[in-house]
């Protein structure tokens, strides 16, 4: 998943929120019961003074009550859940909408578990994996006061297809195949029972993923009577605590109390203390700081970038009880051009791998305490990741300490590529400037000649995934988030082979990376997933491994996130989902 | 002269056509355009954005596709950005209008009184220190960046002093309707209302001061002073008037381009989502129906407001050849 | 402008000769004696001269060079070895923050921007990027307007009525919307552009150049064509017809030489305007191009430091209102000098 975050908030135009993206090649595997148990075993997220762990349910109807205001820089886009892929919303959408599962709402690694919302329970499948039948809870109601039944799914699903938007994800319903814009017949996927209360999913093929899928926003249910069109910013009406009043996104988005909603299942959908939730839209940045700081508002959304001044200013103890920073299961990194010279070259990728200085591109993002340093695919307190470095001056290979810039030079001149000319892309706000001149700089320092291209944020993505302008970039940042904790999700979206689409402004594997025998290891660990889980989760570290030795990017660093609340915010918990959980915030 | 008039009118609305037109080719030859790929949300497939090309008629010819595209702004106004298709271009921008209209009212009340004052106490203290004093901080007023002082502004009324008594009063950055609250209306708009304007008090204190003196040198100031009018009298009742020509047509012109979205500095730099901030964040995201409303809506004024300006001109001296 | 009579000298010893003087000489000499237009001037050529000065600073003074990115880098301040991004502190350890002024001309006079570059050796290369895009858009511009006058005045008619529409309809245009369209245009072709043996690479100072020299066309298209009218019916363009002048002899020596003044009045403005178009442009990330700074890339690297290291912001924008103001102040001396009855009109 991808999030262009808008930086140095003062100039940054209302660009695209976060979207998230995740392509998939028809059949992948990755096992979200198995992430769940390697994020366990890697241990705990970030070292700081955030609490992510959450108390067990203080929840004391007593905490009920006031307005919970959101700052946030720009709006989410179109709100129709159905085409939606931001964070932004989504995190307002878990509180509106409810799925079939979803992941527990609750605060640190436990968060990562998905446990049934709308069904009964997590069925296994039958049929050679093909087959779900899923019991649906009965006497829930949507907030316009019509009764749940199990055929408002069928309606759900269809949307996927008739609303444009990622319909990768569902593709594997049987009659997905056929359906467009122009109208989607999923009688045969997608069986709902009203009498007996039960849904039935049919697959064309066995799909481990498909509870992650369930848990993503677009499959949460509305109304049977929706619209196959578009409903642009009206939200349909959702099951969850919460229900949308009004969404202009000039303005703002208020969330109220859904009347209809009851508890049916704690963990999976909670009652939420705020009476109200408020997101406003269209501050700069710095202001939207200095609002909850002075007690006006009561976060700041997490996706905005805080600029360098203010970051400094929240390091006073007076806001130590304020600021929340976790890490994040993403990628900030550059992919080489591997369609032609100077990258094509596997010396030339690895000598600026060992040139590449890290430890500036982490001061960019604001210093170590919001990034840190990586060489490697997988993100830390992800499934199968082990710290794995072999870019870094000496001789531990777990960790980056430095960049060898001999050891890089010896390489470009055994590449034979030294002396020639490379542009590097990248997007033109604040930080994106930086990150690709402190490149052009480390580039120029082993032999070659780096020119700058920036673009601007919604231009710059399409822009180097599309094969046609191969011709004229050979750096292209880019960045990644988890759709969901699947070790697919970044080693073969960002770097199999079969995402590699021509001529597409969506081809997610910018390096144009294609090995073949990593690829049958990876096609290997996705089989494996659902019979051998603890090889898979070996195969997928061992893939990890090559890919990173293969160099087909510079990753630079994984991110952390800043949290900042007002004074009168307590009960902050962290789910490495969805991040900052916010219904189940309180004021006093 | 009304041959005149209604020349002078086709003309704008010609001018009209063609700035939409060059505006709308320019658009489709930048290249990282595909409003098919802006409309159809994120990762599509290669399907997906064929049917949305046939649903919005991207793939008629240029030709058309301008006609449908003015169609749905002035007659059916309809028009959805590409960025969000929830939302109507028109209707947002009506509800931009009335920021920028308080920002540019407001600072316009400003420089013309302020302006006035000081060109009018230019020529009258000629001789003293005053004149130049006042002719170099107008000068400075001209030659500031206009985003820069902003900036300035911002930084001493919300940053080092905003704690103090001085400037306390400031609410954060960000534009209030006056319908809403007109208390934090106002005060959201006094320090862009002054920062816009000290570049047009400098501008046009310059101006009337030399009109002023170049109009005491002519024959009929010269009758007034023989009557014995008083020096003050002779300025306000005599020389001011026929000062004022040049006065007033600068400033049609001026004040139609800010409303026009001239302001967008000011309104980026102060978070005033006007017409202006609109324009910018269209251009950013290459929101195309944005930018073509944005646009039409901008030449328009500044083409109206030309030809109205040339208009009086014509009215007030017959000899200046129309054209 | 009209033609002074010139009165010859009359007999051996002229007891109250007059010596004619061309009119240049003449407005030269009032040029001379307007102390506070020279020295306007002699501060705009100070700016320059610091502009063109900015290798020699970086190199020998503050021996930097500061344009890439330095972020780990060290400087002396106070005699202590100090780094140049500092981390933030209290138990969060929250961001970098680049250090402020110094003071010290030979270590980090202004401080450093947000990737550690010396902010006082980028403003004097950012002087010359704005200086050239500056005085190069108002020269061109001012060229290409006076050619268009010439012909529309001198033709009048139909000509005269396309190209004032054609100026009606550049005036209207949305500034930003040209600026923003041929710099991502340019941007995505990493060759730049290739007119026959002409290459212009997209980080170019020449395009800014160009798009604001065509902004400003038909301002000053306006009053220039205004004077070539005026001096279009004149009796001695009359007289010249009479004996038989043809087009290009009667634009070139009857008609220009009397409408060059108007050009040079408006140059110093122009300048001028160009200087803060140009930093407009570049503020809004749309004018100069990494990897040349200009004034207006400064301010808006400034801008998120503003609170913490406002020198980065304020820096430039005084160096533009100096040179802003002394091209203003000398516009108005050259104005005078010109023409001591002139208007001062600016015509929109």
């Amino acid at each position: 998943m991808k999030l262009p975050a808008a930086r140095s908030a003062r100039l940054q135009p209302r660009s695209w929120r976060r979207p998230r993206f995740r392509h998939r090649s028809g059949l992948s595997a990755g096992a979200a019961a198995l992430g769940a148990l390697t994020l366990i075993l890697a241990g705990c997220s970030s070292g700081s003074p955030s609490s992510s762990s959450s108390s067990s349910a203080t929840a004391a109807a007593g905490h009920k009550g006031g307005t919970f205001t959101i700052l946030a820089n720009s709006a989410f886009g179109v709100a129709d859940p159905a085409q939606n892929y931001t964070l932004q919303q989504w995190q307002l959408l878990i509180d509106t909408h409810d799925g079939l599962v979803g992941f527990a709402k609750v605060g640190g690694v436990p968060g990562s578990k998905i446990v049934p919302d709308l069904a009964t329970s997590i069925p296994t499948p039958t049929n050679g994996g093909k087959t779900y039948l899923f019991h649906i809870r009965k006497g829930i109601k949507f907030s316009n006061g019509q009764t749940l039944k199990p055929s408002d799914f069928v309606r759900t699903f269809e949307r996927q297809f008739t609303v444009p938007g990622p319909t990768s994800f569902y593709s594997g319903l049987i009659g997905a195949d056929k359906c467009s814009t122009k109208g989607c017949d999923l009688s045969k996927g997608v069986v709902a029972d009203d009498s007996a209360y039960t849904l039935t999913l049919n697959l064309t093929a066995p799909d481990p993923e498909l509870m992650d899928q369930l848990s993503l926003p677009f499959a949460f249910a509305v109304p049977g009577n929706t619209s196959l069109k578009l409903t642009g910013n009206n939200v349909p009406p959702g099951t969850g605590p919460y229900m949308w009043k009004s969404y202009n996104p000039n303005t703002q988005a208020v969330l109220v109390r859904n009347p209809y909603f009851h508890v049916w299942d704690a963990t999976a959908q909670p009652d939420g203390y705020p009476n109200e939730i408020i997101e406003k839209f269209g501050l700069q940045v710095s202001d939207e700081v200095r609002a909850v700081q002075n007690g006006q508002a009561n976060e700041v959304f997490d996706g905005d970038q805080i600029p360098s001044d203010q970051l400094s200013q929240l390091n006073s103890p007076k806001y130590a009880s304020q600021v929340h920073v976790n890490t994040l299961t993403a990628d900030w990194y550059f992919a080489l051009n591997t369609r032609r010279p100077p990258f094509n070259n596997l010396q030339a990728r690895q000598a600026i791998n060992y040139a590449s200085n890290r430890a500036a591109l982490v001061k960019i993002a604001g210093g170590s305490s919001l990034a840190v340093p990586t060489c490697q695919i997988l993100p830390p307190n992800y499934p199968s990741y082990t710290p794995y470095c072999p870019y870094t001056a000496g001789s531990d290979h777990t960790k980056w300490t430095g960049p060898d810039l001999a050891k890089a030079k010896q390489l470009v001149q055994q590449s034979g590529t030294a002396g020639m000319k490379v542009v590097v892309n990248g997007t033109n706000d604040q930080v994106g400037k930086a990150l690709v001149e402190q490149m052009i700089s480390d580039l120029d320092a082993i032999g070659y000649k780096a020119t700058p291209q920036l673009l601007s944020n919604s231009v710059q993505y399409p822009f180097v995934q599309n094969s046609s302008n191969s011709g004229k970039w050979n750096v292209g940042w880019s960045a990644w988030y988890q759709d969901y904790p699947a070790q697919s999700d970044f080693l073969n979206v960002l770097l199999g082979c079969g995402t590699i689409h021509p001529g597409s402004d969506a081809s997610p594997n910018i390096a144009a990376f294609c090995d073949k025998s990593i690829q049958s290891k990876i096609d290997q660990a996705e089989t494996m997933a659902a019979t051998d889980p603890a090889g898979a989760a070996t195969l997928w570290t061992q893939i990890d491994h090559a890919e990173t030795d293969a160099a087909p990017w510079v990753d630079m660093y994984n991110p952390k996130q800043i949290d900042f609340l007002s004074s009168n915010v307590h009960g902050y918990l962290w789910n490495p989902q969805w991040y900052i959980l916010i219904d189940r915030l309180w004021l006093s | 002269m009304l041959t005149f008039i209604i020349r002078r009118l086709l003309w704008t609305v010609l001018v009209l056509f063609v700035i939409t037109v060059v505006v709308f080719i320019i658009f489709f030859k930048t290249p990282g355009v595909d409003p098919a790929r802006a409309i159809a949300g994120r990762n599509p497939s290669a399907q997906v954005l064929q049917e949305i090309r046939e649903q919005f008629g991207l793939n008629k010819p240029l030709p058309v596709q301008y006609l449908l595209m003015m169609k749905s702004i002035f007659i059916s106004r309809d028009l959805v950005s590409y960025s969000n298709q929830g939302v109507k271009v028109v209707p947002e921008i009506a509800a931009a209008t009335p920021a920028t209209l308080s920002l540019v009212f407001g600072a316009a009340l400003i420089w013309v009184v302020m302006a006035i004052a000081v060109g009018v106490a230019a020529a009258l203290l000629r001789g003293t220190v005053f004149d130049p004093l006042l002719m170099v901080l107008a000068l400075i007023g001209v030659s500031a960046p206009v985003f820069w002082v902003g900036e300035v502004a911002n930084l001493i009324t919300q940053g080092t002093w905003h704690d103090t008594f001085l400037f306390s009063w400031v609410p954060p950055l960000g534009y209030t309707p006056l319908t809403q609250n007109p208390g934090l209306w106002f005060r959201g708009l006094v320090i862009p209302w002054i920062t816009l304007s000290i570049l047009y008090i400098g501008l046009y204190g310059r101006v009337l001061r030399a009109n002023i003196l170049e109009t005491q040198n002519e024959d009929f100031v010269r009758t007034a002073r023989a009557k014995g009018i008083s020096e003050r009298q002779v300025l306000l009742r005599h020389t001011l008037r026929t000062s004022m020509i040049t006065f007033v047509s600068l400033f049609g012109l001026d004040f139609g381009a800010l409303v026009a979205g001239g302001a967008l500095l000011i309104e980026v730099v102060f978070g005033i989502h006007g017409v202006g901030y609109l324009t910018y964040q269209a251009l950013a995201n290459l929101d195309l129906p944005t930018i073509m409303a944005t646009v039409v809506y901008g030449a328009f004024f500044i083409v109206l407001v030309n030809a109205i300006v040339d208009i009086g001109y014509a009215w007030l001296d017959p000899r200046i050849r129309p054209t | 402008m009209a033609t002074l009579l010139e009165q010859a000298e009359v007999g051996p010893e002229p007891t109250s000769a007059v010596v004619g003087r061309n009119p240049w000489a003449l407005a030269g000499r009032r040029l001379r004696r307007n102390r506070i237009a020279l020295a306007a001037l002699a501060l705009f050529l100070l700016i320059v001269v610091l502009s063109l000065a900015a290798p020699l600073y970086a190199k020998y003074v503050a021996h930097v060079n500061p344009f890439p990115p330095n972020l780990n880098g060290h400087t002396v301040v106070n005699g202590k070895v100090v780094a140049v991004m500092q981390q933030g502190g209290g138990t969060l350890h929250l961001g970098e923050t680049p250090i402020g002024p110094t003071w010290d001309l030979g270590h980090y006079f202004l401080g450093a921007d947000s990737v550690g570059r010396d902010v006082g050796a980028l403003l004097l290369y950012g002087g010359r990027s704005s200086l050239l895009v500056g005085i190069g858009s108002a020269v061109l511009c001012c060229l290409a307007a006076t050619v268009v006058a010439l012909i529309a005045g001198f033709f009048g008619g139909v000509v005269d009525a396309v190209l004032s529409r054609i100026m009606d309809v550049i005036w209207a245009f949305p500034v930003y919307l040209l600026a923003i369209s041929i710099s991502t245009e340019l941007l995505t072709h990493s060759n730049g552009f290739q007119f026959g043996p002409l290459h212009v690479s997209a980080s170019s100072l020449w395009l800014p150049a160009v798009i604001i020299a065509f902004i400003f066309v038909p301002y000053v298209y306006r009053p220039v064509r205004g004077q070539v009218l005026a001096v279009v019916n004149k009796e001695f363009v009359e007289a010249s017809v009479a004996q038989g002048a043809g087009n290009m002899r009667l634009i070139f020596s009857e008609i220009l030489p009397n409408v060059v003044s108007t050009v040079i009045v408006l140059l110093p403005l122009m300048v001028a305007t160009t200087i803060l178009t140009e930093s407009a442009l570049s503020f809004l990330s749309v004018g100069v191009q990494p990897p040349n700074v200009s004034w207006g890339t400064i301010i808006q690297d400034g801008t998120s430091l503003l609170y913490t290291r406002p020198w980065v912001s304020i820096a430039p924008g005084i160096m533009i209102l100096l040179t802003v103001l002394s091209l203003n102040v000398l516009g108005d001396g050259v104005r005078d000098a010109l023409d001591p009855r002139a208007k001062l009109r600016i015509e929109g």
